[in-house]
This record gives structure tokens, sequence and C-alpha cells, in this order.
């Protein structure tokens, strides 16, 4: 019994530990699904209304649009796609820019065996949602031994790390 | 009615060359307006009568607001000049429902139902069904709309069913009261050719089909709604359209006329 209770002891600092650490400094997303300006400007506005959001540059050709974020806040990468779907539209591809401890918690899990070389990492979420439908096809193949992945668990996040 | 399939096809693809995107003037696309936004619609329109002189001037303001990303819920009014003077003939209730959605860079596609209620209570005068406006009665209906780059076609299908318009006016027992309604908008960007900024007033120029069959007799017509939109800094709309019917075997009051839309969404109103 009080094995059990360390256990979830642990689980819960492990989790609590995580998500104090996850500082995302910065968010690229490019939402799919659209190409007028109104379009655009529903999910900009959406993402303003963050306030963890200092400033959204918006790359209207793309679609892309660049978060910067108030230090020391909680979020995780499940705001952004949260955020863009409310406007009616979906996320094609999110990279996030974060201090390393940030995914040292048990949500995040890393796909790839690149080691930040610097305190500040980059990478991209490859969960159900965080990238393109057909995309999500091709990486369930790739991660078919990788049992988190076909979970989809809304909670932990696939990540490849790009530094 | 083969006929008005062959015109609609012919008409469809003669049009396909010439125009626009999907936020169309007298058809819905399947996409809904942003959750927690709402949307101000005024629709004027003024109609040529057939039958008398003189022209009919419809006013119709228009609430959209999005629940969630996938249901969105509209309520609007109905005022005319029909009877002379400004007259409140009634409104309408809608609520539309995205249950498919399959978007790529720069492309989607989705489907979408639809059910709406309104009541009226201004004289029946044509054998033409239009819930939105002259009679009492409900509709259901799906819509399907792809989005590819700068150009959105969409089209839907819907059955419509007229109730009496209380309290003076019983529907004609004499006319079919359930119709077949269907539609094909295609919309394009043709300004800016590369965005700079949200302040960059876009310019989309539509077309589209409207069509209707009394289910109870066959009696149809078909009307091309050609519209030039523009949208100003990324926010407020502006639509100018013209109505115009080719073909009809029923009697219609006043088919030909000309649309003036102003539009305004007001993002987030809650955090």
């Amino acid at each position: 019994m009080t094995n059990l209770k360390n256990i979830y002891f642990t689980i819960a600092a492990i989790f609590f530990v995580s998500i104090a650490n996850a500082q995302i400094s910065k968010a690229e997303i490019r939402a799919t699904g659209l190409t007028c300006s109104m379009c655009s400007n529903a999910i900009n506005k959406q993402l303003k209304s963050m306030p963890e959001v200092v400033n959204v540059e918006t790359d209207l050709n793309t679609n892309t649009f660049t978060i910067t974020l108030k230090e020391d806040n909680n979020l995780t990468p499940k705001i952004f796609k949260d955020k863009v779907e409310k406007a009616g539209f979906f996320v094609g591809t999110l990279f996030i820019t974060a201090n390393a401890d940030a995914i040292s918690g048990a949500n995040y899990i890393k796909v790839n065996t690149v080691d930040a070389k610097s305190n500040e990492i980059r990478f991209q979420v490859l969960d159900k949602g965080f990238v393109t439908q057909k995309e999500f096809k091709k990486l369930t193949k790739t991660f078919k031994n990788v049992a988190t992945y076909a979970i989809n668990n809304e909670d932990d996040f696939h990540i490849k790390v790009l530094n | 009615m083969r006929t008005f399939l062959m015109i609609f096809v012919v008409a469809t693809f003669t049009c396909n060359h010439i125009f626009s995107q999907e936020l169309f003037l007298v058809t819905d696309p399947a996409s809904n307006v942003p959750a927690n936004s709402l949307a101000l619609n005024i629709m004027q329109s003024a109609f040529k009568e057939k039958i008398k002189s003189g022209t009919n001037y419809h006013f119709m303001p228009e609430i959209t607001y999005g629940i969630n990303k996938n249901l969105m819920v509209r309520a609007s009014a109905f005022i005319s000049t029909r009877s002379d003077a400004l007259y409140a003939e009634g409104g309408s209730f809608m609520a539309k429902y995205r249950f498919y959605s399959e978007d790529d860079l720069n492309s989607h596609f989705r489907l979408a139902a639809y059910g709406r209620y309104s009541f009226n209570r201004a004289d029946i005068h044509q054998e033409q069904i239009e819930i939105l406006g002259h009679n009492t009665g409900y509709e259901g209906g799906l819509i399907a709309t792809k989005l590819i780059k700068k150009l959105a076609i969409s089209s839907s299908i819907s059955f419509e069913k007229a109730l009496d318009n209380n309290p003076n006016h019983p529907f004609p027992t004499t006319q079919g009261n359930s119709a077949t309604n269907y539609s094909l908008s295609i919309g394009k960007l043709m300004y800016p050719k590369k965005y700079t900024s949200f302040k960059q007033t876009n310019i989309n120029l539509m077309c589209e089909f409207v069509g209707q069959t009394i289910n109870q007799n066959g009696k149809s017509y078909l009307d091309v709604v050609p519209a030039i939109q523009f949208i100003f800094n990324s926010q407020a709309r502006l639509d100018l359209a013209y109505r115009q019917e080719l073909i009809s075997t029923m009697t219609r009051s006043a088919p030909n006329g000309v649309y003036l839309n102003l539009y305004y969404t007001f993002f987030n109103l809650t955090k």
C-alpha cells in the first residue's frame, strides 16, 4: 500500500515538474484548410485571446502564425491545436521552441535520438491533430512500433527534436 | 426535370471559368463561423414585381453565433415593403453542424447538415416555397464544400416544407407544400494575388445557381446569382449580387432583383 502511494506520489511529481517546466517561448503553426484573410484573422484573433501571448506574426500567403509567449507560462502544445480548431481550421505543422527541461517530463516522448546541445530546443509535434491528415497516416505506419503513438492520448506529445 | 438538370450542368460549367471563395451570398458553405464569435449580417434586397408594378424591398438582419468548432446557430428577422409600408413579417432560427472535415494545406472538403424553422405572417402569393422571408415552414439539408487554393465550390440539397402563414393566411390547398432545393456555388479569390497584411481589401467573384422543384407537381425554377464581394480589414464584408431567373414553370411574384449585403464578425466574444 505504501509502495502504491509512493508510485502515485512519483507520478504526480513527474507530472507536476513537467507541467511547471514546460516553458514554451515560441510556437510556429502552419494552419490548413484556408486561403482567405478573414479565415486567417479568425485564427489570429483566437491566438491573441490567450493571456500568455505576447505577439502573433502572420504570413497570410502560407497561413503561418509565429506566436511569442510570455515567460513562465504553463502551456502545452494542445492549446494551439484547440485554438486553431475553434477558428474552424486545423494544424498542418507545429514547431515549438522551449527550454530543454520542457521535454524532460513524462508527457513528451522523443521519437528521434538527437540530443539538444543548448538549453533551448526546437521540436515538431507529430501527434494526430498536429500534422495534416495525410501526414498522420504516414506517421502511423512509421511509428507502428511506438505503442503510445497509436493510443492518441491527448496529453502526451510525440516530438521530433530539430536541433 | 431533365431539361432543368441539363441547364444546371451546362450553366455550371460555363460559369466555372469566370467566377469565386466560400462566403456565399444566397447559400451557406459547410464551414461555420468561428467558435465563440458573432457575425452580424444585414441583407437587403430589391426585387421587381412581375405581376403588379413596383419593387419589393426586403430587409433581413441576421445574427450567427459559433457555439463550438462544429456547431453554429442563427436567428433572422424578415421585414419587407410588400404590403407598401415596412412590415415585420416573421423570423427564422437555424442550426448548422459540420460533421466531416478533410483539410490539407490550402484546401479542404467539408460536409455539414442544417435545419431551419421560420415563421411568417405575410400573405402567400406564389407557388415558390421560400421560408426565408415568405413562408412559415421548416427545412433540412446537407451541404458539401470543396476549397482548392483560391477556388471554392459548394453544393447543397434540402427538403423544405411550407405550413400555414398564421394567423390569417393558410397555405393554399391547390399548391404543392413541399419542395426539394438544390444549389451550386462557385467562388474565386481575385484580389490580392499575394497577401501583404490583414488590412488589404480582398475581392471575390461568385456565381451561384439556386433551384427548386415542388415535390407534389414537379414545377421548378432555376436562378443564377452572380456576385462581387469585398472583404475589408479581414473582418467586414460587402456583397453586391444580381438574381436572375433562368427558367421557371411556377408562379413567382418577383424573381429578379438585386442584393446588398453587409457583414461584420465580432471575434471572441468571451475569453
